[in-house]
């Protein structure tokens, strides 16, 4: 399978034709337009290795994330970052590759952090492997971190090593009356409390709130906030992780802005949904793109066009010259003959 | 660490010595940390690490300037490296030989030496020191402010109790401290009278040989330490039980006579036996701390916001930590919150008259450190702290034993 | 593809180490002099000889001249003026490393960033801290603890290391099984390229545009770029930490205890390993009260709200007993706890003690080989006649084996590295990494020939060179070139082909 995918790197790259690599094909919406012939990854799949005294999963990079997430299930572990699949197709090399994390982010972490290896294959069409299956790894710089959220621009993620975490052993949701002012307040001054707070969520007037870890730590953190407790929590949480709450539904452009999470409501036309305790507000907005990026640049930020039924503009926030610079160094170093994902980053390249 | 000491220092003494402490140094860095003037210059070279490189060049035979020199001069000898160093490196013991090779290999300029030699010749002398002090004093209402911070308040000397206990210990007059707060030595006396013990006096027996120590004059200094150890001798023979220092400068310094006079064939035995007997007098009163509490109970004192000043010599010199601050709250003194309370405030010994600029910088920072909770007065342990603060702030700063005593009345 | 075909299209550097020789001294000094202030440039060999190593100390060298700025507009005209006339440059922070990443280079500048030490802003309600490079580790959690925050990252040296050089090494430390290495804690940093260009990296808000370089300057060890602010992230201090100190009357036991509390689903806040020898070192110092005849002590700390502590000690206490633990305490107060802890973190330094010199190891091996590798280093013991202090990150598989020797006994320090560099390779074996946290520096970069490929070196020349195209950034550490490999006579080698038969053998 690697020497296919070897061979037929090669041969585009001597022909400088464009690669598209594509697994489940969930996340086609994301970033810029699809160029190229297919590279399909679903037949490169299965798990390489899993030990959960070791906290460690392997796989190949066509497994599938709901595969693999039963599987961690099955042991009481799980991918601490909550993926979104967006579809049930979804690979882990995609997921990987979107670099995307779930309402869990802002307290377990992104996926990047749980990053601890990769093996990729260049736009030379050489084998590489960087990390490992180890907790802490300094040797060399961090490729494998690298890889997360690349979109496939610097090499087709044959097999990630990921680190996995227990299941919580109890976990509850909150429902709080808010204005999306004291919402953000709020849950900025909760973070900066030790509760077991492991989701938010304010959206048309009601904070939702999160709360998982040991059964005593999470009644007492219960008793300590108030709010009114909700039943469906876990449905709550998946649905808006897949994007498939009412919030989502609808032609109007989704935007999504990364501030820093205690900024204070920003002024934008549009209706807005905050997740990450305030750090990514999701925004169904036809403002201008450069207003939406202004907005967002000034706040010490940026906006995505994450989703839109037609291509109205560049999907990511243009980089300062310095580091498009070194965008343009490392894409180069990787794929000097620019075969992969042309365009679904930048469209320069 | 890797040692190759060159053959004029090889096989003496001192050479031994500090090839022994070098070779415990792993090079950790740690003790850049807690170094006062590391953390405010940010230079290798001012802090205790770099230090050492210096010194291990410099007796491994490689050529050195007055830049070793300087550097060396910058330290202020506080010993807050040897608490934080997990590797047991004698820091002060290596400077020390440290600074008596550098003076060796390039002297010092002429200038530099007669104004040691006068700080020396003056310090050590409380008649000499006393009669400059008093003219100093006498003029402060007409100097400019800024020479008068340097002229320290005066009070005058309260009573000292007949010795009426059978136990008994010795205080040595001491040189600086007399002139500048005659009370601490009668408040100590006071505060251990209720303890069940009497303090006596020894008079006049000079400096115990830091000052000269200190400011280059080594040779100097054992001939004052031989000086005090003849003059405390005749005591121990009448049962005093130990030697109660109430200046932690001079306690982490006789202390050490041991190794001061280990070469000494006359002195060793007997500096062995004086090192051993010397207790400062927080120790001393530590031991009778419940008595204390009684005595603070009776007179209920009216409540004191207090921050406590830790000098050098008594937290890293003597490794006495945290011994003062609960002889204070069983006075009925509230302790403000002091940061970084490991750091020298910049006094230590003669360094702030040599350092003005470093010093002066160094007691900024501790008088903010020590007004974060803005307590009423600072209380410390050792004379020079107490001067050199005390010359900052318009808060008054006094020796704890003082504050002790008079919440016993 | 034969060899010859993949070095076309390697980069420049890759092959050999450039010789920075013949550069314009005098014009170097007088630039360099004409942008710092007075007593900031250090020449004479007497004053820069102490810089000319780090934490360790075996590797040496005497720099061409030593900076020290005090802003980051110095920093940017030192960078270029250094750019402008080829000279390398060697960053430091507080010279706290164990792998002589801060090593000077002999035709290079030191640029110590010691003076870049304020904390320029602290946002309680943002949970972040934004500080210069030479800002301690801990300075940012006292500073931080005001407001019931901490920096959570912590290095054994974090009294004295500074944040800058976290970020370059990637510090881990006894809490990242539970709370993560610098990588995870670093928002946002700062950084000069060698032309004197700012980048802005990563970002306050959760994520930033692009790739991850994030993820590249962590653990960069100076070699792309030189980091003038960070943004770190502070994390809520935990309500209660306790820790069980638990003893046992043999490692293997111990190391079987480490699994057996992560497979009962438990992530220790820190979960710390020490045998014998190191206990006896460091109980001098820090009267930790450890049990002296115990033949492994391991530490494991939970942390979080008073009914989860005292539900997960209960259960840590219960995995240690079942696992032949021969005593377990468990911290009483802070003050316990942390003199339960200060033994681990003097733990190196304490070495210092009972032996002149020592030689610390950082390999990382998967948990489940512990045993195995410390069987392994008691027969290396005796092959190589050294003694071998234990202490480990177990909770990360991450060892440092202290290994004992005496550098004025001729040959020690070489076997002592011939007995690390078996202790590193034994750690690749094992699926592994030479290194956990420490960095390669000067001193594994033997070892990286072993761990990567040829095609892999490469890309980390290539990377470099995305940032610092003329190799100007602490040239010769970190990454191997082709050159030192051979001479090191290992790389590893993929599907038993021989390694580069073009280049000569010497």
């Amino acid at each position: 399978m690697i020497e296919r995918f070897r061979e037929t790197i090669r041969a585009a790259a001597s022909q400088k034709r464009a690669l598209r690599i594509r697994g489940g094909g969930t996340k086609d919406f994301y970033g810029g337009p699809l160029r190229g012939e297919i590279l399909d990854t679903r037949d490169h799949a299965g798990v390489v290795s899993y030990e959960p005294t070791e906290l460690v999963v392997t796989a190949r990079c066509g497994t599938r994330l709901d595969e693999l997430e039963r599987m961690l299930a099955e042991r009481g572990q799980r991918l601490a970052f909550e993926p979104p699949h967006f579809g049930e197709t979804a690979t882990l090399g995609g997921c990987v590759a979107a670099g995307l994390s779930g309402p869990r982010r802002m307290a377990a972490g992104a996926l990047r952090d749980f990053v601890l290896g990769a093996k990729i294959i260049d736009g030379r069409g050489d084998s590489l492997s960087f990390g490992g299956q180890v907790m802490k790894n300094v040797a060399g710089y961090d490729v494998a971190r690298l890889m997360a959220g690349s979109l496939g621009t610097l090499g087709v993620i044959v097999e990630v090593s990921l680190k996995v975490l227990p299941m919580p052993a109890s976990e509850a949701t909150l429902r709080f009356e808010m204005t999306q002012e004291d919402a953000i307040g709020t849950m900025n001054r909760w973070a900066g409390r030790p509760l077991p707070i492991s989701a938010t969520c304010w959206h048309a007037g009601q904070l939702m709130v999160r709360l998982s870890g040991a059964a005593a730590g999470v009644a007492a953190a219960q008793r300590d906030l108030g709010g009114e407790t909700v039943e469906e929590g876990a449905r709550f949480w998946c649905e808006l992780r897949e994007q498939r709450h009412r919030f989502f539904e609808g032609p109007a452009p989704l935007w999504r802005l990364a501030l820093p999470p205690a900024t204070a409501p920003v002024p934008l036309a549009g209706e807005p949904l905050i997740e990450w305790g305030g750090g990514e507000r999701w925004l169904r907005s036809e403002a201008p793109a450069e207003v939406l990026r202004e907005a967002a640049r000034a706040a010490g930020g940026h906006a995505c066009l994450f989703r839109a039924p037609f291509e109205t503009a560049e999907p990511f926030q243009p980089l300062a010259q310095a580091l498009a610079r070194i965008h343009r160094s490392l894409k180069a170093a990787f794929d000097p003959n620019g075969v992969f994902n042309r365009g679904r980053m930048y469209p320069e390249w | 660490m890797q040692t190759n000491l060159a053959d004029f220092i090889r096989d003496t003494p001192e050479g031994r010595e500090a090839d022994g402490i070098l070779r415990k140094c792993v090079h950790c860095g740690f003790c850049t940390a807690t170094c006062p003037t590391y953390q405010l210059l940010g230079d290798e070279l001012d802090g205790p690490r770099g230090r050492i490189y210096l010194i291990k060049e410099m007796l491994e035979g490689v050529a050195v300037s007055g830049r070793t020199r300087l550097h060396l001069d910058r330290c202020l000898t506080c010993r807050s490296c040897e608490t934080t160093c997990p590797s047991g490196v004698q820091y002060a013991r290596l400077v020390d030989i440290g600074r008596a090779v550098v003076d060796r290999l390039r002297p010092r300029p002429a200038a530099d030496r007669l104004r040691r030699a006068l700080l020396k010749e003056s310090l050590p002398r409380p008649a000499l020191f006393g009669a400059a002090l008093a003219l100093g004093q006498a003029f402060r209402p007409i100097l400019p402010g800024a020479l008068a911070a340097q002229v320290p308040r005066t009070s005058g000397r309260g009573t000292w109790p007949q010795p009426r206990h059978a136990r008994r210990m010795i205080v040595p007059a001491g040189c600086v401290q007399p002139a500048l707060a005659p009370d601490i030595n009668a408040a100590a006396a006071r505060v251990l009278d209720r303890l069940g013990i009497s303090l006596i006096e020894v008079p006049r027996a000079g400096c115990c040989g830091a000052l000269r120590f200190h400011l280059g004059d080594q040779e100097g200094g054992r001939r004052d330490a031989r000086t005090m150890i003849d003059a405390w001798w005749p005591y121990l023979s009448q049962g005093v039980e130990a030697i109660v220092m109430t200046a932690s400068g001079c306690g982490a310094f006789v202390r050490e006579y041991d190794h001061l006079l280990e070469r000494d064939s006359r002195y060793a035995e007997k500096a062995k036996r004086i090192a051993s007997l010397v207790r400062d007098v927080s120790e001393v009163v530590a031991a009778g701390e419940a008595r204390l509490a009684e005595c603070a109970q009776r007179s209920k004192p009216a409540p004191l916001r207090l921050a406590f000043h830790s000098p050098c010599s008594l937290q890293h010199g003597q490794k006495l930590r945290g011994v003062v601050e609960p002889l204070l709250v069983a006075t009925g003194c509230e302790l403000t919150p002091v940061a970084d309370a490991h750091l020298c405030c910049g006094s230590a010994g003669t360094y702030s008259i040599l350092q003005p600029e470093i010093a002066g910088r160094l007691r900024e920072a501790k008088l903010a450190a020590l007004g974060a909770g803005a307590p009423e007065a600072i209380a410390t342990a050792n004379i020079g702290c107490l001067a050199h603060l005390q010359a900052g702030t318009a808060t008054r700063v006094r020796h704890w034993i003082e504050v002790i005593d008079e919440r016993l009345d | 593809m034969s060899p010859m075909e993949t070095a076309g299209v390697e980069p420049a550097d890759f092959l050999a180490e450039r010789d920075f020789g013949g550069r314009d001294r005098e014009a170097l000094l007088s630039e360099l002099s004409r942008v710092l202030p007075r007593g900031a440039l250090l020449v004479s060999p007497e004053d820069a000889r102490p810089y000319e190593c780090d934490g360790l100390t075996a590797y040496r060298q005497l720099p061409l001249a030593v900076a020290l700025p005090d802003s980051e507009d110095q920093v940017r005209a030192i960078l270029r003026i250094c750019a402008s006339l080829d000279v390398p440059v060697v960053a430091r922070g507080a010279g706290t490393s164990l792998s002589g990443g801060a090593m000077p280079h002999k035709d290079g500048v030191v640029l110590s960033l010691a003076r870049l030490r304020s904390i320029l802003a602290l946002d309680p309600l943002a949970r972040t801290a934004r500080v210069q490079p030479g800002v301690r580790n801990l300075a940012i959690s006292e500073a931080a603890a005001a407001h019931g925050l901490y920096y959570a990252p912590d290095p054994s040296s974090q009294i004295a290391c500074t944040i800058g050089g976290n970020v370059a090494e990637n510090s881990g430390g006894v809490h990242c099984l539970k709370y993560g290495l610098t990588v995870h804690n670093v928002l946002r940093v700062r950084a000069i390229t060698i032309e004197g260009e700012a980048l802005e990296i990563g970002s306050e808000a959760p994520d930033a545009p692009g790739y991850d370089l994030a993820a590249l300057i962590n653990g960069s060890e100076g070699m792309l770029a030189v980091i003038t602010e960070i943004t770190v992230r502070l994390t809520p201090k935990p309500l209660t930490a306790k820790v069980v100190l638990a003893a046992f009357d043999d490692v293997v036991h111990a190391g079987d205890a480490v699994a057996a509390v992560i497979a009962a689903g438990i992530i220790p806040a820190g979960m710390e390993m020490m045998d014998q020898p190191a206990t006896r070192a460091v109980e001098p110092f820090v009267h930790a009260g450890y049990p002296l005849d115990a033949k492994a002590l391991l530490l494991a700390e939970s942390d979080g709200t008073p009914e989860e502590v005292e539900e997960e000690i209960g259960r840590i206490r219960e995995v240690m007993a079942a696992n032949g633990a021969t005593g377990i305490r468990v911290s009483r107060d802070e003050a316990e706890r942390l003199r339960f802890w200060s033994g681990r973190k003097a733990a190196f330094p304490a070495v210092g003690r009972i032996s002149p010199d020592y030689y610390c190891m950082d390999g990382t091996i998967p948990r489940k080989r512990l045993a195995e590798m410390l069987t392994a280093i008691a027969t290396l013991e005796g092959k190589y006649g050294l003694r071998c202090c234990n202490v480990f990150h177990a909770g990360d598989g991450n060892l440092h084996p202290l290994i004992l020797y005496d550098a004025n006994a001729a040959g020690e320090l070489e076997r002592a590295e011939e007995f690390g560099g078996e202790i590193l390779e034994l750690s690749v074996e094992y699926g592994g990494t030479i290194t956990g946290e420490h960095g390669v520096g000067i001193e594994k970069i033997g070892q990286m020939c072993s761990q990567f490929s040829r095609q892999e070196l490469a890309m980390f020349h290539r990377v470099k060179a995305a940032f610092d195209p003329r190799g100007l950034l602490n040239p010769g550490k970190a990454i191997p070139t082709l050159n030192r490999c051979v001479e090191f006579g290992r790389l590893h080698v993929h599907k038993g082909g021989v390694p580069h038969p073009e280049l000569p053998r010497f």
